[in-house]
């Protein structure tokens, strides 16, 4: 009887182990801010960071494309990226999951300003809820140190708006930025953070074994903060490296396949110390 | 005398706001085309234009082989120099920046 107890305690523990560590959709290279446009190789993995626990299999990205932008006045130039997908494994530190990567040629990511990177995924079937997940997502790169169009809307069905550079981060520095969802402002949305807590390896398509910080309790692995009355949010940055922010369900979506969807806006920025 | 008050102070203003526009680094960039064609692209960073920046491009004897200014998207054309070169953007004092040819790759 008292076997049964233990038992079903630790049922309890794992089911409620599971949902403290996010989902966060990743589009990932290992420098954003460069001096010059160079070939850029780029990975898509649907993991859970800090951990660099299950990676989650991708289906075929709904749309994959960059908003380039060479000066503030400058035109916003789309450009589709989905002929330069190719599918990749990607190996976690507890199994393996299909994921992506594209090589952008030199061509057309070596103009200086600002390229918004935007994916979004095919909606994911999470069987254990019962619900698809699909986390649109952006990560923004930088060549030259000219601005362009950061700050400016991409005009999907829910995201960020950064109010500071997300790839100009210093480590300390306050990270600010307006959750949409159709456009219109989300006030007290749940928002979670995590910080990429084993360094993606690009040639061996995984994360690194060692990680670079330890979380004290489970409430740290994923942060949660919540969007204000006017849907910003601030997040001084405590360490260097990636952290992404994911707003769980803010887009209009919700609904697929008979099922329900939680459709997620996702940013991701890098701090980089000062030296 | 009011009206050149006036006056004075309107230069005044504009001279201020010149100088704040110019409180911002320059930039430029130029690749080789690969077809015999340079094209630099230039900026602030500040993320102002750089439309009408005066632009030279000269061989090691300091001849301008030609000259011109950025276009309406902060671009120059011109055909690559046969020996060294380098290239001028020319954003005011203390706004200038050399490229030397060599560093113009594809
Ligand atoms: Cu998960």
């Amino acid at each position: 009887m008292k076997f049964k107890v233990v038992f079903l305690n630790l049922l309890a523990i794992v089911a409620f182990a599971i949902p403290a560590f996010a989902h966060f959709q990743m589009v990932y290279t290992p420098e954003i801010a460069v001096n010059k446009g160079d070939q850029t190789q780029l990975k898509l993995v649907f993991t859970h960071p800090f951990e660099a626990g299950h990676t989650m299999d991708m289906g075929v990205p709904e749309e994959f494309y960059m908003l380039h932008q060479k000066g503030e006045e400058g035109k916003t130039k789309k450009v589709d990226l989905k002929s330069y997908l190719k599918p990749i494994t990607w190996k976690s530190l507890t199994n393996s999951g299909k994921a992506y990567e594209a090589n952008l040629p030199k061509k057309i990511v070596r103009s200086m300003g600002d390229y918004t990177l935007v994916l979004v995924p095919a909606p994911y079937f999470e069987s254990e809820e019962d619900v698809y997940i699909q986390q649109i997502t952006k990560t923004y790169m930088n060549v030259g140190g000219m601005p362009g169009n950061w700050s400016v809307p991409a005009g999907l069905k829910t995201e960020w708006i950064p109010l500071v550079k997300p790839y100009a981060m210093w480590t300390g520095m306050t990270f600010k930025a307006q959750l949409l969802s159709s456009g219109k402002p989300v006030p007290n949305a749940d928002v979670e953070v995590e910080y990429m807590n084993h360094a993606p390896e690009m040639k061996k398509n995984g994360f690194a074994k060692k990680a670079n910080s330890e979380a004290p309790q489970d409430a740290f692995v994923t942060m949660g903060i919540k969007t204000d009355a006017q849907g910003y949010i601030e997040f001084a940055v405590p360490k260097a490296g990636w952290w992404g922010f994911c707003a769980l369900g803010s887009g209009p979506d919700k609904e697929f396949k008979g099922k329900e969807l939680s459709q997620d806006a996702v940013i991701w920025l890098k701090a980089v110390d000062m030296k | 005398m009011r009206k050149m008050t006036a006056k004075i102070i309107m230069v005044g203003l504009i001279v201020l706001s010149a100088s704040a526009a110019f409180a911002h680094s320059p930039l430029c960039s130029c690749f080789d085309n690969g077809d015999g064609t340079v094209l630099c692209e230039g900026g602030f960073s500040d993320g102002s234009s750089a439309s009408g920046v005066r632009i030279f491009v000269k061989s090691e004897s300091e001849e301008v082989l030609s000259k011109g200014t950025m276009n309406e998207s902060s671009e120059f054309e011109f055909k690559k120099p046969e020996g060294a070169y380098t290239v001028t953007f020319d954003g005011g004092e203390g706004h200038s920046i050399v490229i030397d040819g060599s560093d113009i790759v594809e």
